[in-house]
This record gives C-alpha cells, structure tokens and sequence, in this order.
C-alpha cells in the first residue's frame, strides 16, 4: 500500500486544484477519479455549454445581422460536427488537467474511491481493486444533477446534464425542468438551433440566486427568442404520449396542463456527491459536508471542497476552496474568503455579478444606494446592436465601498473582473470613477456608474 | 517689488510680539510658508512664515526685540531688489486681515483640561503643511511633525507624501473616519499593504473589543480621578415642576426660531435660569485657588457635550448677560462646533460652573463629578409625568429632578440649598427670568 502525505478524492476543478497545489507546497499526492479529470465543470458543465453557447452566440449573430444588410443565405448545421468540436475542446483540457498534474508529480488513480477512517483510501476500477494511504485527505467528489420524485420520470428516459451532451440529433422540442442558471443557458443553446423550447420553474421568477433586475431582463430577452416560460409551476407527473415526453404540470391557481416535447432536460438542482465517505461519520450541513473556514471537516485531517460542501457551487469556488484545503494540508494556515465572488451566466445577453445583491445589502444594514447604467446609453453596444442591458453598482455611502455589481449585456462576464478587482484591492467608487477607462467600451459604463454614484451622494450633501 | 513680513496680530489684544529667534539669514533662499522666525506673545510661541518665495533681504529686528504688531519685520524678494522705500509704509488696511501664522504653543493656564484636548485633536501645522496635505487628501495626524514642538512643516509632508506606506483606498477612508494612525499600523495585505482588516484590528470601536486608555479618555480619567479624590462633593437633588417652563418654551418657540434660525431648547432655559440664579449665589460661583476663594465676576457656564469616546466642556461666557435668542444661538454654536472637533481655545477657557443635561436619556438624577477649579455642578434628568395631588382631586404634572453637586470646601449644605431653591423657584415661575 502506498502512502501519501495526501490523498484528493475526486479530479475536478477543486480536486485537481487542490492537488497541484498541496504538491507544490512540497506534499507527495495522490488524486482519485472515477471517471474523467476536469469534473462536472470540464466534461459536463461549464467548458462544454460554454463550446455549444459559442455556436448559438453565432447563430443568433447571422439572424441580426439580416437587419444590417449582411445576408449569409441558407444556413446548413452539422450538429454532428458541432458536437465533435465540443468533445475535441473537452478532450484537450482534460489532457492539460492530466499533463499539469503529472508535471507537479501528482499520481493519478482511476476508479471510485472509498475513504476508510483509517485513512486508507480504496480504489475499484472494472477488474482491479487498490489501496492507497493518505496522511491527509481532501473530499472534492462534487455534486450530481437532482432529479426530482415526480411520477412516472424513471419511464420517459429524461435527460440531465449528465447525458445532454451527448445528444446526437438535434430534437424539434425540448421541455427543460428548472429556471436557473443551468436552465437558462441550455435555453438559449436549443433555441439558436430552431428547438421549440418551454422552461417550467417551480419559483416565481427565473435566476433566483440573481439581481431581480437582471432576472426580469433575462426573461424577457428568452421571451422574444420565443421560448416559452411558466413560473409558479411544478411537474407533477411525467409519461410518454405519442412518443413525445409529457409532462402535467401544476399551475400557480391549482390548474393543470400537459407540456409535451420530443426530449426533457432536468437542470433542477444539484445534491452532493457522498459515494464513498459514508465511514467516516462526517458532520453534515444539510445536505452537504460541514466544514470550516479552512476547510476542515469534523474528522480530523479530512478536509472537503467544492459542490460537495454546497455554498455557491461554482468551479472557481471550488478551486479558491482547493487552494485553501491545501495550504492547510501543508501546515500553512489559510482560510476560505467569499466576498469576492464573481458569477457568470452565458446567456445572450450575458449576465455577471460579484459581491453583495441589492438584498443582501439592505439585509446587512449597509447604508448602501445603487445606481443603475442603462447599456442603451453606452456608444459601443449600441455600435455592436446589444444595447440590452444595464450595469448596476451597489455601494456604501459611508466610505464609497464598493459592496457589488451586477451587469447584464455583451461581454459583461470578462467586464465583472474588473468590479471584483476593485473590491478585491479595497477600491472605493471613488477609483472607479477616476481610472481612465477606453472609450467606446462596454466597460466604460462602470466608470460613468461609479461617477452618477459620487454625483449623487455630493447633491445630496450639499441639501 | 520685495514683500514685507509683518508682525502677526493674533487677536484683539495683542499689541506687540518679542522676536525670538531667526530661523534663516539676510541672503538665504526662503520658501513660501516655510518658518523664517520664531516670536512670542503674552500667551503664545509662534512660528512666522515666508508669505512667499524668494531671498530674505534684509532681518530689520534683532533677538529680543519688542516689535508693534502689524510693523514689517523682514523683507523677501529678488536679489538686490529695493525695499527701503517700504519700511515706514504701514499697511493700515492689512489690519483686519488675517496674517498666515502657525499655531503656537499655549501655555498652561487654569484651562488646562482644555488645552489638552486641542493638542490631542489638532496637531500643530504651518499653513504649507496644511495646504499640502489638503491637496493630497491626507489626514495630518498620520505625519509626525520635525519643527519645534512637533510642528508639521510642509516637508514632513513631502516625506509622508513620497514615503507613504501602501495602504489600500477603503482602509484609508476608514483610518480617517477613525482618526487611526496608520504610522502605527502593521499591514498585512500584499506587500504588507494596509488594508480595511489592519484597520478594524487597530480600532477598538469598529471591533468593539478594549480601548486605549489614552489621549482625551485618560485626561478625562486623570481629571475625575483629581476632582474626585481631593473634593468633598455633596450631591442635593430637587424636584422641579416644569409646567410654566414649558410653556415658556411653547410660546416662545416660533419667535426664536424666526430671529435665529434654531429651536429654543430646554437646555437654554436651564442655563439662564442657572446663570440668574448664579448672579445672587456667588459662593456658588467660586473657585478654591490655595488659601483663597475666588468669588467670580463673571457667569461662564460650561456645558459638558459628548463626542466620540470622550466629553468636552465649551464654556458660554457671561451667559447671564445673554437672553435667551443669543443662548440659543450661542448653545447651538458650541455644542455644533464640539461636535465637529473644532472647538479653540477660547471655547473652553474660563468656565465658572458646569451644566451636565442628561435629559435626553431615561435618567432622573445622578451625582455628577464636579469639573475642577469650579465648585459646583448642575446634573439634569429627564422631564417626566407625575400625577399629583391637585386640591382633593389628581392632576398629571411635568417633573425634572436637579442634582447640584458641589465642593464642601467652598460651599456648605445651608448656601448650596439656598441656590438650589432659587433655581427651583425661577424654572418653576419663568417669567422671574425677567427680572
């Protein structure tokens, strides 16, 4: 049995984060992964909807510029080709993944991981079982898409995010259970390819975790791309009619109705991932792992990261929490720090925000004001024909803090770095509004925010 | 044309200033608003400063020199420039306008406490110095002065200015707000860049954990400490019925609120009836000085103002002669002043007894500490409803309990009583505050 100042179960973005960086601090390590490296994020999530939402961003692109007097003519798609480009970008990141750790000197071992209270750690694979022994050892197997108890869902053969990606036809209709981030962007991947889609949310708006503000825009934006949205509406029951999927579902005023289309996608949530770690009694925070803020559990010298503690469930908080698992696993003392947290949904438009919302501002009695840029206004969007959007700055009146910003519209999700370096660095509105910003630039809406911000606060000083 | 330098007139009373020491030579290259001369007055030790750039031609006083304010002492300008023709021009319209001098050192006077608290709250700068760190947003309190007496010179903040310590905008903003000095603040962001959790560590308010018994808190502390150990104090409390005095204040409200702009507060009504009452109570008006009591002239009532973590006592003086439109204005004035840390001096000198107003808080009485060399101290509660007996039948009346604590030494139970009663008396039947 070979043993390891650390063992990381699970090779996603907050596993083989945490790997590398426990073996640059100068620990021996070891990472198991049942199935790919990169996680959720790498084969399933992030990397490939960014690749398929880079087709629609396009797509939607030809349809407008109609309006311009720019005519490509008839437009052929290869969904063949299409999805063979999403797996040649996965595949290359996945051989990065590997390539990063076996040059930090990571041993790689494949197949699901059981971690004992002993601190052994085995390892099946289809023929062979293996043991491993960790020091240390970080929890980062992830999170799995929740499929909710509706009846008659095991016969439709639904999809999740798990499969979608391997559809291999492009379906005429498509019901997607759930209204979130997820949700929201596979919409708007269906709709580019002309898939009549509905979106069936149980909550009373779309992006719950978002701006309202933003979520009232998003609406509206996948509205005119024709999707249709319910809200207040919860699937009671599913079955096969006519060999389209059906779904009843339960209205807001108690009434029911069928939605039916040829493929179901659920992107209803996500629960952890616990396979594997059931022996070592850990401490739970409903559903997820409790931990601290170094990112320990309640098992000594067990630490875990990622969806499977829940928090934000993001991969760059997963990495941020990785890096933190190991420094501590290397005797550095570091502690998890949340309030720099950018989020970014894909959409068209896109939507980005970082810090606290309008809410949780009002919620933590900041004496805070937001001031909200209309996108219409800004040179370039309009330039560009995507002036639908807005930026939206949230500070403190007491020493100009910077508290968040939320942003809908073109490339707002590179623009937040900005926002989330200001915060970062402990920039008040007042270096926002005097840092030169490139003019036209979607960016420099910040810097005309921040100023309407100042402006505002000096007016109402002066009466 | 050279410029002269004039004998500064640092108040009403100032007639003359003795030259002290030159900082520079006749022939030496002078900077605007650097110290060229030190002079001292009655009260004070001053710094005089270039009022521009240029060679000092000609020192026309020696050391030791009693010179008339306003008279020119020096002369700047070019290299060989005339000057002479100018000596005995007396610049009569100079007279009222304020010549740029630097703060002094003052020296101790009965005023002590006060004094005090205007080192701790302004460091001593010359007007460069300000200038500089007001164009540069900089909170004077971080530079540590080179001139005499810690003075700040326009290059301490120069050297600030180039030697700053990094420390990030919202820390910044929030060590000004909190009056922290960063020189002390070990920074432990990139770097060692300060940033807002330096600050909150060093801040005992923003971490509400302990706080520095020093500056302003310790001379209050030492000065309590004083009055309390070496002043048999006696505290007598009375009753007082507020319901004329109210109305007083109903009817008179608008109309002083016409004249001065302020609403006419209770407050002001306590003190002209203290300041009345004080005028035929002169023993209550006194101050022990060794073997002898001072019985004083005049009426300068103190009133005790809370600021952030400390109290200072801005005097009103001769506040029986006022009535009480100017009380108002005069109260508003201080405790407004107090309030933004900009009280001088003279805000604080000369007080003869002190008022402590609680009233706004849900306290009746109390036994407050008598502010030293004064003998006695006048504690207000709260005006509160009693139901009393009222000719066989009930009758709800307004109430406000004073506490008069004073120094037994100086006063005894009967004189102290009496002015209590008369106090009493006149709140009680306000239009006696006419007479």
């Amino acid at each position: 049995m070979k043993i390891y100042d650390l063992v990381v179960v699970g090779g996603g973005p907050g596993g083989y984060i945490a790997a590398e960086h426990a073996a640059k601090h100068g620990l021996s390590v070891a990472l198991v992964e049942n199935q790919f490296l990169g996680g959720t994020c790498l084969n399933t999530g992030c990397i490939p909807s960014k690749t398929l939402l880079r087709h629609s961003e396009f797509l939607d692109l030809l349809e407008k510029a109609k309006q311009w007097g720019i005519e490509a003519g008839n437009v052929t798609l290869s969904f063949e080709k299409m999805m063979q480009r999403k797996n040649s970008v996965v595949e290359n990141l996945r051989k990065g993944v590997e390539f990063l750790l076996k040059s930090t000197n990571v041993n790689i071992y494949n197949g699901l991981a059981t971690v004992h209270s002993d601190y052994r750690v085995t390892i099946d694979s289809k023929n062979t079982q293996s043991e491993v022994y960790g020091e240390k050892i970080i929890i980062a197997t992830g999170s799995k898409p929740f499929i909710p108890p509706v009846k008659g869902v095991e016969q439709i053969k639904a999809h999740t995010s798990d499969t979608i990606f391997d559809l291999n036809y492009i379906p005429k209709s498509i019901v997607i259970v759930g209204g979130g981030i997820i949700a929201v962007e596979f919409a708007c991947i269906f709709s580019s390819l002309n898939v009549d889609v509905t979106i069936i949310e149980m909550g009373e708006r779309l992006i719950a975790t978002e701006d309202e503000d933003a979520s009232k825009l998003m609406t509206k934006e996948l509205k005119k791309k024709g999707i249709t949205i319910h809200i207040s509406a919860k699937v009671v029951e599913a079955s096969e009619i006519d060999s389209e999927k059906a779904l009843t579902v339960e209205l807001a005023n108690s009434e029911k109705m069928t939605v039916s289309a040829e493929e179901v996608l659920f992107a209803s949530g996500r629960k952890p991932n616990l396979t594997g770690i059931n022996k070592l009694g850990l401490t739970m925070n409903e559903p997820f792992i409790a931990v601290n803020k170094q990112m320990e559990t309640s098992f000594p010298n067990v630490y875990a990261v990622g969806d499977v503690i829940g928090g934000w469930q993001l991969a760059h908080v997963a990495s941020s929490e990785g890096i933190v698992a190991a420094a501590n696993t290397a005797g550095i003392h570091k502690e998890i720090d949340y309030k720099v947290v950018p989020r970014c949904i894909y959409t068209y438009p896109e939507i980005a925000s970082v810090g606290l919302s309008e809410k949780e501002a009002k919620e933590r009695g900041y004496s805070y004001r937001c001031e909200t840029l209309q996108l219409r206004a800004n040179g370039k969007t309009l330039a560009m024909d995507e002036s639908s959007g807005f930026i939206k700055l949230i500070a403190d009146d007491r020493y100009d803090e910077i508290l968040g910003a939320v942003m809908v519209g073109p490339h707002v999700t590179e623009m937040i770095s900005e926002v989330s370096t200001a915060i970062f660095l402990e920039g008040t509105v007042d270096e926002l509004a005097s840092l030169i910003h490139p003019h036209p630039t979607v960016s420099e809406g910040i810097w005309e925010v921040a100023r309407t911000w100042l402006e505002k606060k000096k007016s109402f000083i002066h009466h | 044309m050279a410029e002269q330098v004039l004998m500064p007139k640092l108040g009403a009373t100032m007639e003359k200033g003795t030259i002290l020491d030159w900082m520079k030579n006749e022939g030496d290259r002078v900077e605007k608003g650097e110290p060229i001369l030190e002079i001292m007055t009655d009260k004070i030790n001053l710094e005089v400063e270039a009022t521009t750039s240029g060679i000092l031609l000609k020192r026309l006083f020696d050391v030791d020199t009693e010179v008339a304010v306003l008279e020119p002492i020096a002369y700047i300008g070019e290299e060989g420039e005339e000057f002479g023709d100018l000596r005995n021009k007396r610049t009569e319209d100079l007279k009222e306008e304020i010549v740029p001098v630097v703060a002094g050192t003052v020296p101790s006077t009965g005023t002590e406490i006060e004094t005090d608290f205007n080192v701790i709250n302004k460091p001593r700068k010359t007007p460069a110095a300000n200038k500089l760190a007001k164009d540069n947003g900089i909170n004077l309190r971080q530079i540590k002065g080179t001139g005499p007496n810690n003075r700040i010179h326009a290059k301490d903040v120069e050297l600030f200015i180039n030697s700053k310590q990094r420390v990030s905008p919202l820390a910044s903003k929030l060590a000004n707000d909190q009056n922290i000095d960063l020189a002390n603040i070990k920074g432990t962001g990139a770097n060692g860049k300060i940033v807002t959790k330096d600050i909150v560590k060093n801040s005992p308010i923003l971490q509400n954990q302990t706080i520095q018994y020093a500056g302003m808190r310790k001379v209050i502390g030492e000065r309590m400490v004083q009055s309390v150990t070496t002043v048999p104090h006696v505290t007598l409390t009375s009753e007082v019925e507020m319901t004329a005095a109210i109305e007083l204040r109903t009817k008179l409200l608008d109309k002083i609120s016409k004249v001065t702009g302020y609403r006419l507060s209770y407050t002001e009504i306590f003190i002209k009836a203290v300041a009345q009452a004080l005028k035929a109570h002169k023993m209550v008006n006194a101050s022990l000085n060794g073997n002898t009591i001072e019985l004083h002239s005049e009426v300068n009532i103190g009133l005790a103002v809370a600021v952030p973590n400390g109290l200072v006592v801005p005097v009103i003086r001769n506040a029986d002669t006022l009535g009480l439109s100017a009380l108002t204005e005069e109260n508003k004035r201080i405790v407004k002043l107090a309030r933004e840390n900009k009280l001088s001096p003279e805000n604080f000198a000369g007080g003869t007894f002190t008022i402590s107003n609680l009233g706004m808080y849900a306290v009746d009485a109390f036994t407050p500490i008598i502010n030293q060399p004064q003998s006695a101290i006048l504690g207000i509660g709260r005006i509160r409803e009693k139901v009393v007996s009222n000719n066989g039948s009930f009758a709800a009346r307004q109430f406000v309990t004073l506490s008069l604590s004073f120094d037994h030494r100086v006063i005894d139970g009967a004189p102290a009583a009496e002015f209590l009663t008369e106090l009493k008396n006149l709140l009680e039947n306000p239009y006696e505050l006419m007479v």
